[in-house]
């Protein structure tokens, strides 16, 4: 039985590691919450909880990375996301994110503002920005 | 060279392609937006003559700037200008322009104030309704949101406390704000009076709505409460007096939203109490009713399609209008003006930052057709509307 969990455990690390969190070397922590993942990439929460204000990069919505983030870390639609991000900043409630086209773009912008947040499928051992763990 | 001027804002807008703003630089962003339809009625009209052939007159172009100067400011301000046949003619105009403050935020939990003129929150779809990529279809279900009092509920000036409060089982939001509506507006003139010659003048009025997410958007439900107040000015001339009129409404929204599907339906009443009018017609407390059902499903590949049944009764305790037409003689042949029940099919694909739709409806009733457009004495109580629409955003 412990031989399947662990098993298990490896599968869902794997699982997992579909698409990760990337944050600013400057941002704080190692993890986030589920819901306040939800909140900051749905751009209702606007800094982080040291005061400082957060920058969120986006994939287009079609990208991959993108469709995995929203199901696997977030746990909604990707046109979800889109909804509430319109409501959002066509009612003037809030700002967009900035999209990027790529994942390596994705990386530089992240690595090179304050506060930044985004995702990729993976990290390398030499980029320059730091994974946060969404835990449910 | 007319054409050249005009396909250069075009080209502009264009080479933005697939971005998602325009960052004009550090903490300023841009969006817009813009939409052309053609319409096609059996009998009655909508954005022009759609009786006699294909009408063109409904489009709708904005833009809008934000500036975050810090973590807790944010500056936000849209301009707007709508034609709709002979009920909105293009005039450019503010649609919000505000400042919001965070008051608090402590991670899960936020509070706020805004303070300009701001969107009203009211059911699921209000504060954004002139943008064509957020509407449930190309028209908005009229019922609850009957394009003929959309001045009226669309925003006001005012001051706004909001909150927000994230939790694993979901997400509340909330707004309160008081309000002045805005309601110098023939339509809304025509819509409480009939024939008033004089205008309408807002007063303080307020509105709240509280929205509940769980399951990250599965479930989402809404219950928006308020009551708008509004004061007549009659003209020097007129068979009205100065009177006054309170509107108390409430809308009860539910969605259910699964990869494939969207089931959203919403519910809502408003009394109308006047009195100083000088008519007792006018005077009379009455009860609007409205409620529709959609279910939308999406096909992959930017495709989707919608059917929504979609329901107003003028009068809650008069449903038929016989009881209406039976007391005014100029009405005696129009019992359908009081009511409108609104089947419709719709089908869309979005391919990029563009949207195109059509959509198909049979309607029985008028109750929320412009009589500016679709005069009484020229009106037709079942009827077809077939609509088309070409969309940009960014």
């Amino acid at each position: 039985m412990r031989r399947y969990g662990g098993f298990f455990l490896i599968f869902f690390s794997l699982h997992a590691a579909a698409v990760e969190v990337i944050v600013n070397r400057g941002v704080a922590g190692t993890s986030l919450a589920q819901a306040s993942a939800r909140a900051l990439f749905g751009m209702r929460l606007a800094k982080w909880p040291d005061g400082r204000p957060v920058q969120v990069f986006v994939l287009p919505d079609d990208h991959p990375a993108h469709i995995a983030l929203c199901k696997e870390q977030l746990n909604i639609y990707p046109y979800q996301l889109r909804q509430s991000w319109d409501r959002l900043v066509y009612s003037g409630l809030a700002q967009a994110p900035i999209e990027v086209a790529t994942e390596e773009a994705l990386i530089s912008r992240v690595a090179t503002t304050p506060g930044a947040l985004g995702y990729v499928r993976k990290v390398k051992q030499n980029d320059p920005v730091k994974v946060l763990h969404v835990v449910e | 060279m007319l054409l050249n001027r005009a396909a250069l804002p075009l080209a502009c807008a264009l080479s933005i392609s697939s971005a998602m703003a325009v960052e004009l630089g550090q903490g300023v962003q841009a969006h817009g937006f813009l939409s052309q339809s053609l319409v096609y009625t059996s009998d009655n009209r909508m954005g022009g003559n759609s009786d006699d052939g294909i009408a063109t007159e409904m489009r709708e172009i904005g833009g809008n700037l934000s500036w975050r100067p810090g973590a807790d400011w944010l500056l936000s301000g849209q301009a707007l200008a709508r034609w709709a046949g002979a009920s909105d003619n293009g005039d450019l105009r503010l649609d919000y322009g505000f400042v919001d403050r965070t008051l608090l935020a402590d991670g899960d939990t936020s509070v706020g104030v805004r303070l300009g003129k701001i969107k009203n929150p009211y059911g699921f779809y209000n504060t954004t309704r002139d943008v064509a990529q957020t509407r449930p279809g190309i028209i908005m279900p009229q019922a609850i949101y009957l394009d003929r009092a959309r001045n009226f509920f669309l925003a006001a000036p005012g001051i706004g406390f909001y909150g927000n409060h994230e939790s694993a089982n979901g997400n509340l939001s909330w707004q309160v704000s008081a309000l002045r509506p805005e309601v110098d507006d023939p339509d809304l003139t025509y819509f409480m009076l009939g024939r008033g010659l004089g205008h309408f003048s807002g007063k303080a009025s307020w509105l709240g709505q509280a929205l509940l997410e769980s399951e990250g958007g599965r479930w989402r439900a809404g219950l928006s409460l308020g009551q708008m107040a509004m004061k007549y000015h009659p003209a020097a001339i007129d068979p009205f007096m100065a009177g006054q009129t309170r509107l108390p409404t409430w809308v009860l929204s539910l969605e259910h939203n699964t990869e494939y599907w969207s089931l959203t339906g919403e519910f809502s009443q408003t009394s109308v109490h006047s009195n100083g009018y000088g008519n007792p017609a006018i005077e009379q407390d009455n009860t609007t009713e409205a409620w529709y059902l959609q279910a939308t499903r999406r096909f992959g590949g930017g495709w989707q399609g919608f059917l929504r049944y979609d329901v107003l009764y003028m009068d809650k305790h008069d449903r038929d209008g016989t009881a209406f037409a039976a007391s005014i003689p100029i009405y005696r042949s129009f019992p359908y003006l009081r009511f409108a029940k609104d089947w419709s099919v719709g089908v869309r694909r979005d391919v990029g930052r563009w949207t195109w739709s059509g959509e198909w409806h049979h309607v029985d009733g008028t109750a929320w057709l412009s009589p500016t457009d679709t005069p009484v004495r020229t009106s037709v109580e079942k009827w077809d509307l077939l609509l088309l629409q070409g969309a940009w955003y960014f």
